[in-house]
């Protein structure tokens, strides 16, 4: 095994906890410290942004960059935009990645393996691979500079729905029979024994949509070209300037803003966030 | 336990539910939003005009809009801001634009596109110039030929130009002073320009750069071709023209003008090419120079600005940038660009093209004759983002509170220096640029690289130039 | 690629083919009919937005096509035209030699960090690493990315100053062909290693308390405990987190795009970017999509090599 893992290894066994902890703080604050440069500089002025060392605490913190990031662009706009897209995608999601996987899971029906199959095989389809085709499909369905156009095609969801199918796999089977044997069908099964059970599931779900689709930028950056179709990432680089005129306090304000609802939902939905990668690497 | 349990489930549920409806009212309240059929002028007719989105602010838009009203009632317009780092990155999205069936009818358009739209895309405004001829007389009595040359492919003109930007040298009054130097003369040369750099470095400490640029086809390595009298291609002048010069220009004026320029045959491995490139690797070498970044220069304006660089080529739209970033007049000035072998300078200028698929071309020709004009200029360039075209617009006046004080060096590169030329910018720009920046970056790594890098930026550049676009 | 090759999904496979068959009936005929309904908006967004581009990637790559003529005919020869053209050959080397480091140092520094947050501490404490770690995660990777492109300045940005501090020469980390690829793995890995973090957090967690305890007892200490029982029990994981990470490496973008535009030279350029420049940038729909195809051809070499040689390495328990 490598050099690096030695050496902490060793490190945790020869100089005990606190080194170890010492160790991960530093990691921490290395992780952590782009961000906080970020956060600081966007609230000192244009002047002092390039001072080194950075002052961490500005002397005199000014919002006048903020104030500039909402005079330069619509920031109520591609915060409407993203909000839309993201929120729309997140429940799309919920929905198909709940119906299928419950399929999937509970439901017997042929070419069930295959169609699984089909699904899991999507995750491999990088989405960069396809996107000249599946610009021309929008195309030729009116959604290209459209919000739609971002939206529809994220509908399906192959993690989800593997997710999903897991989660109600890991349900007592005998509830769906109890239902069945008190003459519930299998619409009435899904819909009172199971769909309820299935909410903390469908939660991970959504806030994992919400997180890859409020950071998004291969796709909107292809498919929106009217300004009035920016998202927020898309938005925020035209802060950069044109040839040079760009100040960098606004750009990191500008970064600030579009950080603050993913940080929202890092805070309120950490931990289905959390669960949601894990269970991608967990045999249940 | 259980209880908390419980009650958290039924929240999730309800929240659920809620977030279901919310959704639902949500999707139907902003339809038009997700269609964008609430795009004001989308599909109804309007003409759509598509630029630049960081140059052109919603005040911008609404200085267009509100004043294209009061002068054409009857045409409904409408201003698409293109949200793009720089222009190769503008024209990718207009191409996209025009891919997805959704083409506006009128692009602004600098000098790094005019052909590549001219070409394939776009119309030759020549029947309307000639029809409005009277009209137009003094816009062309104001706006320098080498400018409306610039807007010219195979004999016709495809733009009115309203904006240009030279690349000319600014420089920090306090780096200058730190460094006991005066400010340069007129006449420089690239040798006083170097011995500045290194006075510059030698009063500077670690935290220093004299000479700041960015790699871009504008204001990176092309001045320096361009004072070493070579240029990356061959470059001549399209026959034709003569309609034009002989109905607007006087006789001193014409001399030399054509149907626009021809840039054909590659020279990367032209000797005074190469010298160019071992005079900027020397620079980076002697640590008076950075390492030039790709991209748009971000870090300029904040690293002029607060001392840490004392030199670079930016043309009149620094003035309103660096006033933005809190320079007052006097904290910098500009000059021309040093001569070397000539003084020959480079600039880019920009005005609106119409697109062949347009299907309200006199409509938008309205439109262009509305945006070159001197009150509507006036209006729109307040903040001195860039230089008018009209020279009648660059006055003490518009200078006095931002400077720079040598603000008559804008126009006069243009005035004094007559060959002064447009960037290199064939229908194959799009290649030739990305060819360009690709090569200098791996030329200026070391003084050794230059030579390699240039055959690799020639046979390159010889693969883009056979390809039909 | 079925799903039997992946391996989280095996044991609840086992579990549904025990499933006795249902004697037909209407009850089966509904729950058919429900399967459908169910099925269909997946499988129908599948088909319109997977499958079909796939199919029209392979046709679209025979053509010569800007999209504003119509398309003629190519044959190979945006094939022949790619293999001959250096700047999409060295994307592809970027692109796998990119995924490499990238994949190992983020698998590294994942699982290291994850170790070491296993071990003793206050649970608020670990509870603090463990955001701190995941935190990048949540960022935009083109915004991030701006913020990143000012720190990596090699004349003015900190990360520069700070190497400074301990006595490290300036270096040119986007601007020379030799460092460009260095910067973009580092701000890559930084937002990316908090992915595989939670794996093996996870995965660690998973990992009955006997198995250690019976290692202990066995004599096995630090290291040794590590390499021979944790490291085969977390296999699984591991290789999960590699496939993930290596196919989001495959795809990678933004970073290359807004810290270095592909450059110095070509030094920073991915497959995807060719992708994005030559179709969106030059209108040459055909040669992106022939891109495309190949891309799309190494990421499922690479997958299958990857599941052919976890059957080797993979324990489960």
């Amino acid at each position: 095994m490598s050099q690096a893992t030695l050496t902490a290894s060793r490190a945790r066994h020869t100089l005990g906890p606190w080194a170890r902890i010492a160790v991960l703080a530093i990691c921490a604050l290395l992780t952590l410290g782009p961000v906080i440069w970020t956060v600081s500089t966007s609230l000192r002025t244009p002047a002092e942004s390039f001072d080194l060392p950075p002052k961490i605490i500005p002397t005199s913190p000014t919002i006048e960059s903020y104030r500039g990031v909402f005079d330069q662009i619509d920031v109520w706009l591609l915060a409407l935009n993203s909000t839309l897209v993201t929120a729309l995608i997140a429940v799309g999601q919920m929905i198909t990645a709940g119906l299928a996987g419950y399929a999937f899971a509970r439901l017997e029906f042929r070419f069930k393996k295959p169609l699984f199959g089909l699904v899991l095989a999507t995750m491999m389809v990088p989405l960069q691979v396809t996107i000249v085709p599946v610009f021309l499909v929008l195309k030729s369905m009116g959604l290209t500079d459209t919000l739609l156009g971002l939206i529809i095609p994220a509908f399906p969801t192959a993690f989800g729905t593997f997710l999903m199918r897991q989660y109600f796999l890991g349900m007592p089977k005998d509830l769906g029979e109890a239902a069945m044997l008190d003459g519930c069908g299998p619409w009435r099964t899904f819909r009172s024994v199971y769909a309820p059970l299935a909410t903390p599931g469908l939660a991970i779900v959504g806030v994992l949509a919400f997180n890859y689709h409020w950071n998004e930028f291969f796709r909107p950056l292809i498919l929106e070209t009217s300004g009035q179709n920016y998202t927020l990432p898309l938005g925020l680089v035209s802060l950069q300037g044109n040839l040079g005129t760009g100040s960098i306090s606004v750009v990191l304000a500008g970064v600030v803003l579009s950080m603050i609802p993913a940080v929202a939902v890092f805070v309120v939905g950490q931990r289905p966030l959390r669960e949601g990668i894990t269970s991608a690497g967990v045999n249940r | 336990m259980t209880d908390s349990h419980f009650s958290r489930r039924a929240l999730m549920r309800y929240g659920a539910y809620g977030a279901g409806a919310a959704a639902l009212a949500g999707t139907a309240a902003s339809w038009d939003r997700l269609t964008g059929a609430d795009i004001p002028g989308r599909d109804d007719g309007s003409l759509v005009v598509a630029t630049l989105g960081p140059a052109y602010g919603p005040a911008a838009i609404r200085t267009l809009t509100e004043g294209f009203k009061k002068v054409h009632p009857d045409i409904k317009l409408r201003i698409n801001a293109v949200q793009a780092t720089d222009w190769s990155d503008f024209f990718a999205k207009i191409l996209t634009q025009i891919a997805a069936g959704t083409a506006p009818d009128l692009v602004y358009v600098a000098t790094e596109g005019v052909q590549l739209f001219a070409q394939r895309l776009g119309v030759a405004l020549d029947k309307w110039v000639k029809r409005d001829a009277d009209e137009l007389r003094e816009y062309f009595a104001d706006v320098h030929p080498s400018l409306v040359e610039s807007m010219m492919y195979e004999g016709s003109l495809y733009q009115l130009p309203v904006e240009f930007n030279a690349a000319d040298i600014y420089l920090n009054s306090q780096v200058l002073k730190r460094a006991g130097a005066s400010f340069p003369a007129a006449d420089w040369t690239r040798d006083d320009f170097t011995a500045l750099l290194r006075d510059m470095k030698k009063s500077s400490g670690s935290q220093f750069t004299p000479y700041f640029w960015t790699n871009r086809l504008w204001g990176g390595v092309v001045p320096w071709l361009f004072a070493n009298d070579t240029n990356l291609l061959s470059e001549s002048k399209a026959p034709g023209g003569s309609w034009l010069w002989d109905s607007f220009y006087p006789a001193a004026d014409r001399q030399g003008r054509g149907g626009g320029y021809r840039w054909t045959t590659p020279q990367a491995t032209h000797e005074r090419v190469e010298e160019a490139y071992d005079y900027l690797a020397s620079l980076i070498q002697e640590d008076l120079c950075t390492r030039p970044e790709g991209g748009n220069g971000q870090n300029l304006i904040g690293v002029f600005s607060t001392g840490r660089v004392g030199v670079t080529p930016a043309g009149g739209f620094w003035a309103g940038g660096l006033n933005l970033a809190g320079m007052k007049d006097g904290s910098f000035d500009v000059q021309y660009f040093p001569r070397w072998r000539t003084q020959r300078m480079q600039f880019g200028a920009a005005g609106y093209a119409l697109l062949r698929t347009s299907k309200l071309q006199d409509e938008a020709w309205e439109f262009i004759k509305f945006a070159s004009r001197r009150d509507t200029l006036m209006r729109l360039f307040e903040t001195n983002q860039t230089t008018p075209a009209r020279r009648s617009m660059l006055t003490a006046d518009r200078y006095r509170e931002m400077g720079p004080s040598h603000w008559q060096v804008f126009y006069d590169t243009l005035d004094k220096f007559p060959d002064t030329g447009p960037i290199p910018a064939p229908p194959q720009v799009a290649e030739v640029e990305q060819v360009l920046l690709k090569h200098t970056g791996t030329a200026l790594a070391s003084r050794r690289s230059v030579a390699p890098a240039l055959r690799r930026m020639q046979s390159d550049l010889e693969k883009a130039m056979e390809r039909d676009v | 690629m079925t799903n039997t090759q992946i391996p989280a999904v095996r044991p609840q496979q086992q579990v549904a083919e025990a499933a006795p068959a249902p004697r037909p009936s209407a009850r089966e005929r509904g729950t058919r009919l429900l399967a459908a309904l169910f099925l269909a908006p997946t499988i129908v967004g599948i088909v319109i937005f997977t499958v079909v581009p796939i199919v029209g990637s392979i046709v679209l790559s025979l053509f010569h096509w800007n999209v504003i003529d119509s398309p003629t005919f190519a044959g190979a020869a945006n094939y022949r035209e790619m293999v001959n053209d250096s700047t999409v050959l060295v994307s592809f080397r970027n692109t796998l030699v990119f995924m490499v480091l990238a994949v190992a140092l983020q698998l590294l520094v994942a699982l290291t960090l994850a170790l070491a947050v296993n071990g003793r501490m206050p649970v608020w404490l670990r509870s603090v690493f463990r955001s701190a770690f995941f935190f990048p995660l949540i960022l935009s990777a083109a915004s991030i990315s701006v913020v990143m492109k000012y720190l990596f300045n090699q004349d003015f940005g900190l990360v520069n100053w700070l190497l400074g501090l301990i006595g490290i020469a300036p270096v040119p980390w986007l601007t020379s062909e030799n460092s460009a690829m260095a910067a973009v793995i580092l701000v890559y890995v930084w937002q990316q290693f908090g992915f595989s973090f939670l794996l093996f957090v996870g995965g660690l967690n998973n990992i009955p308390k006997e198995i250690h305890e019976a290692a202990s007892l066995d004599g096995a200490t630090g290291l040794r405990k590590h390499l021979s029982v944790t490291l085969p029990l977390l296999s699984p994981t591991l290789l999960v987190a590699s496939v993930v990470g290596i196919i989001n490496a495959l795809q990678v973008f933004e970073q290359p795009y807004v810290l270095t535009n592909g450059g110095p030279g070509d030094s920073t350029r991915t497959v995807v970017m060719v992708i994005y420049e030559t179709a969106f940038e030059q209108l040459r729909f055909g040669e992106a999509s022939a891109v495309g195809v190949l891309l799309f051809v190494l990421v499922m070499a690479v997958t299958a090599l990857q599941f052919r040689l976890s059957r080797r390495f993979v324990h489960y328990q």
